[in-house]
């Protein structure tokens, strides 16, 4: 694999749009092609030698891999859509990280804000410390949002995470989250994704999840009334294949999207 | 005398409507918008008589107002503030990336403060402003 | 006594709020140019038609502020100065536009394009969940008069439209006679859902008291009770099981429902999530009956606001066209958000007063930077700024169209000329832009 090497030069005092930053933007380029690619400061137009140092070589898309270093709290949107590589980021990171991606790996040693991994088509994005809000979530007025990928974060994931997630068996494509602890209303408008949850979870866990699971292996601060106990489990099945063992409450729901839902909550007992 | 344990809730009336367009930095704003209304009971343990100022604490912040009791009761443990730049000293700014402040139900706790100073509308948002 | 001539000017929009009452009757002193009387209006209203009089806290001149006092100005010296604060600025933010007419939102969105900047408006603290739930999953509407002729259950969750829209109970949803609806109020079933015992509660037939930020549960146990699925639950949300089967039947065995919402569902935590459930409930209803909602729009003029935007740009708040074109994210670029997170360098307030309705630790970013502000009246924004246009009230001393809470478009009609050297929203705005281009050679 080649390397390239990003360093934060100065820190933005806007936001920086920084969608460029993909293996897919930077596969076949020299590093002065790369230093000219478009960041946007505000309302004006910078390039990314105006902001980061780049050394390093680049390869074919799925053989570059990114190494970012700096405080990046305030650079948006990296690895935006990317479909192979890898990117690694020694830091925290700012909005959007990996939305759209549709493959490849994401590596964040530090946490990530709002929207990271939404609308997910496929790859895998790992976030060592907490998300913020609407991690592996559907944008704004769109009813289907993560579909594929599996997104890891250690820490705590925000409000809203993985909105609208939608899973195809056919196509066979099963979105994943995986979380330390989870905000409220996690998985709501579940349309088949997995969830699993290894602490507590705040309110509305599953809130219109139509189908899928949700695993807390910890305590919820209110379960929904409309999810109904069905009995205790000590094996679930994820649809990945994986295997959860411990004792569980099963409930099903959503049921106020349906009365016979097919949805999956599991509580530890 | 002080209460724990409250939920603060903000909202419109119609005194502060008629205040604000009567004019934003006038007396009548202060009267109608730096009020903090409490449920009948709860007013009784704080022992003190109507207008007395009391001092409002969430975790976002503090601020004094006149206190009354609520023609919109019961509500026990329940205060309520109307909206305006008394309000917003106390209330939560997070929006949970949806653009909307949490403008309602705030944990909040109230001293009374017998010779609290209620600024005024401009005075206090004055003290926002860094040199 | 010396007698007054009068001119009377019938058929006036009330420019204050959602509501939008049509009827308004007002007496302007011909010599002096002044309101002297108003008639039908709430009081609220009736006191924004009073305050445009000339009074101690009313602009007629534009000012500069320089070391901390302010200084009358021409209009050209302001609209230079205020020209060059936004042009220099990367990210500046645009914001208010609800309490003026949709001509001046317009100039607003171009304006807002020419700078690259942010574009919001005061849904973005109040009904602006609400937009989003409709984006999610929708909204089942109708116009105001559809519920005054039709509506035999009116629900208000979260609203309180004796203090808040005074006017709209007798205009269209609990005392007005209907076509179907002969007898008024005897002829509907009104339930109110509130944490407090509002005045709106206590003239209802059934008052729900909920515990605070719990409406989601309640919503949810609901749309699940609607589907027939038998919960077990002794109380949710602070309501017992009784009283919510209750409603439910009530629910469903009306002619016609309405509910009427409010910001005890926006403004709670929960937000748009609220809305959503609000909004799947009413069409779960349609499987039983007929079923409605609709917003309870604060200023007179919001819904206009998201439609102007919407219909310029593609969107109804929250846009950021700092590369070129308008992106729409609430949460990224909400104003509430972009000052939490120190993110403008200037900002241009139309019509609106941020200063007083934002939680206190955005407003200090606020006046960190440079502010200008299109105000007729002193308020804590204007009177903390560093420019202050002096404008016409749109609906008052201009005219212009404005939308009612149902998406109604209405002309707004002008009484009486404004007092001084004002000018229109409109126009300030025009010729704000004329000076940017000018600036810029464009």
């Amino acid at each position: 694999m080649t390397e390239i090497k990003l360093k934060l030069k100065k820190l933005p005092k806007f936001p920086l749009e920084a969608e460029s930053i993909t293996p897919d933007n930077f596969a076949g380029k020299t590093l002065d092609a790369i230093k000219k690619l478009p960041l946007y400061h505000g309302n004006e137009n910078t390039v990314i030698g105006d902001y980061f140092s780049v050394s390093g070589k680049s390869g074919n898309v799925n053989n570059t891999k990114i190494v970012i270093d700096g405080d990046l709290s305030n650079v948006k949107r990296i690895g935006e859509q990317m479909s192979g590589g890898e990117i690694i980021i020694n830091g925290n990171v700012g909005m959007h990280v990996g939305n759209n991606m549709s493959g490849g790996k994401i590596l964040v040693n530090g946490n990530a804000d709002d929207w990271a991994g939404a609308m997910l088509q496929g790859g895998e994005l790992e976030i060592i410390g907490d998300a913020g809000h609407y991690v592996g979530a559907a944008y704004r007025g769109n009813w289907q949002g993560m579909k594929n990928g599996v997104i890891k974060v250690k820490g705590k994931v925000g409000n809203e995470s993985m909105l609208w997630a939608r899973s195809s068996k056919p196509a066979n494509r099963w979105p994943m989250l995986y979380c330390g602890s989870a905000g409220p209303f996690l998985g709501t408008h579940n349309h088949g994704g997995t969830i699993v949850v290894e602490g507590d979870c705040d309110r509305c866990a599953g809130a219109d999840q139509a189908r899928g699971i949700i695993v807390i292996k910890g305590k919820v601060s209110r379960k929904l009334p409309s999810f109904k106990r069905i009995g205790e489990v000590k094996e679930i099945d994820l649809p990945n294949g994986e295997k959860i063992t411990g004792k569980f409450i099963e409930y099903s729901g959503d049921h106020s999207v349906s009365k016979e839902s097919t949805g999956k909550l599991y509580i530890a007992a | 005398m002080s209460l724990n344990n409250l939920i603060l809730l903000t909202g419109r009336t119609i005194n502060q409507g008629v205040a604000l367009e009567g004019g934003k930095t006038t007396k009548e704003n202060v009267r109608a918008a730096a009020i903090c209304t409490f449920d009948k009971e709860d007013f009784k343990k704080l022992d003190c008589l109507v207008g007395t100022p009391v001092k409002v604490i969430t975790d976002y912040g503090e601020v004094m107002v006149y206190s009354t009791i609520s023609e919109e009761g019961p509500h026990k443990g329940i205060i309520f503030i109307p909206l305006g730049p008394w309000a917003n000293q106390v209330v939560n700014p997070d929006t949970q990336s949806c653009g909307t402040p949490t403008y309602k139900g705030m944990k909040a706790k109230v001293e009374v403060v017998k010779n609290g100073n209620v600024l005024d509308a401009l005075d206090l948002i004055k003290t926002l402003k860094v040199a | 006594m010396v007698e007054r001539k009068l001119r009377t000017i019938s058929d006036v929009i009330c420019p204050f709020c959602g509501t939008l009452c049509d009827d308004l009757e007002v007496d302007v002193d011909i010599k002096e140019e002044t309101i002297v009387e108003i008639r039908n209006g709430c009081q609220i209203g009736t006191k924004k038609f009073f305050s445009s009089n000339p009074s101690g806290h009313r602009y007629t001149k534009p000012r500069i502020k320089e070391n901390d006092s302010f200084k009358e100005v021409s209009w050209d010296e302001a609209f230079d100065k205020a020209a060059e604060i936004l042009i220099s600025a990367k990210r500046p933010l645009l914001y208010g536009f609800s309490s003026t007419e949709c001509e001046a939102q317009s100039k607003g969105v171009e304006l807002a394009e020419l700078l690259g900047g942010i574009l919001d408006n005061t849904a973005s603290v109040c009904h602006g969940p609400s937009l989003l739930a409709i984006q999610d999953v929708g909204a089942p509407m109708a116009t105001l008069g559809d519920f005054k002729n039709r509506a035999d259950l009116v629900i208000f969750w979260g609203s309180n439209p004796v203090h808040a829209h005074p006017r709209h109970l007798g205009r269209y949803s609990e005392f007005v006679r209907g076509y179907f609806r002969k007898d008024g109020r005897n002829d509907r079933f009104i339930v109110v859902v509130d944490p407090r015992n509002t005045h709106t509660a206590q003239i209802a037939d059934l008052f729900i008291q909920i515990k605070p930020s719990e409406d989601y549960e309640l919503l949810n146990a609901i749309r699940a009770m609607v589907r027939g699925v038998e919960l077990d639950e002794k109380e949710i949300s602070g309501v017992p099981m009784e009283k919510i089967k209750e409603l439910v039947n009530i629910l469903k065995t009306c002619n016609f429902g309405v509910i009427f919402f409010g910001m005890g569902l926006t403004q709670s935590l929960a937000h748009h999530r609220n809305i959503d459930a609000a909004i799947s409930l009413v069409r779960e209803l349609n499987d039983h009956t007929k079923f409605l909602l609709m917003p309870m729009r604060g200023h007179y003029n919001v819904t206009g606001a998201n439609i102007v935007f919407a219909w310029n740009t593609g969107y109804a708040y929250s846009i950021d066209f700092s590369k070129g074109y308008p992106r729409y994210n609430p949460g990224e670029f909400s104003s509430v958000d972009l000052l939490m997170r120190d993110e403008i360098d200037a900002s241009l307030i139309v019509a609106s007063d941020p200063a007083s309705n934002f939680p206190a630790a955005s407003v200090k970013n606020l006046f960190k930077h440079p502010l200008i502000s299109i105000e007729p009246h002193e308020t804590p924004t204007s009177a903390n700024a560093d420019i202050n246009f002096p404008a016409a009230i749109a609906g008052i001393e201009c005219e212009g169209t404005a939308y009612r809470m149902d998406s109604v478009p209405i002309r707004l009609r002008k009484v009486k000329d404004a007092p001084g050297k004002c000018l229109s929203d409109k126009e300030i705005l025009e010729k704000l832009i004329e000076k940017i281009k000018e600036k810029k050679g464009e």
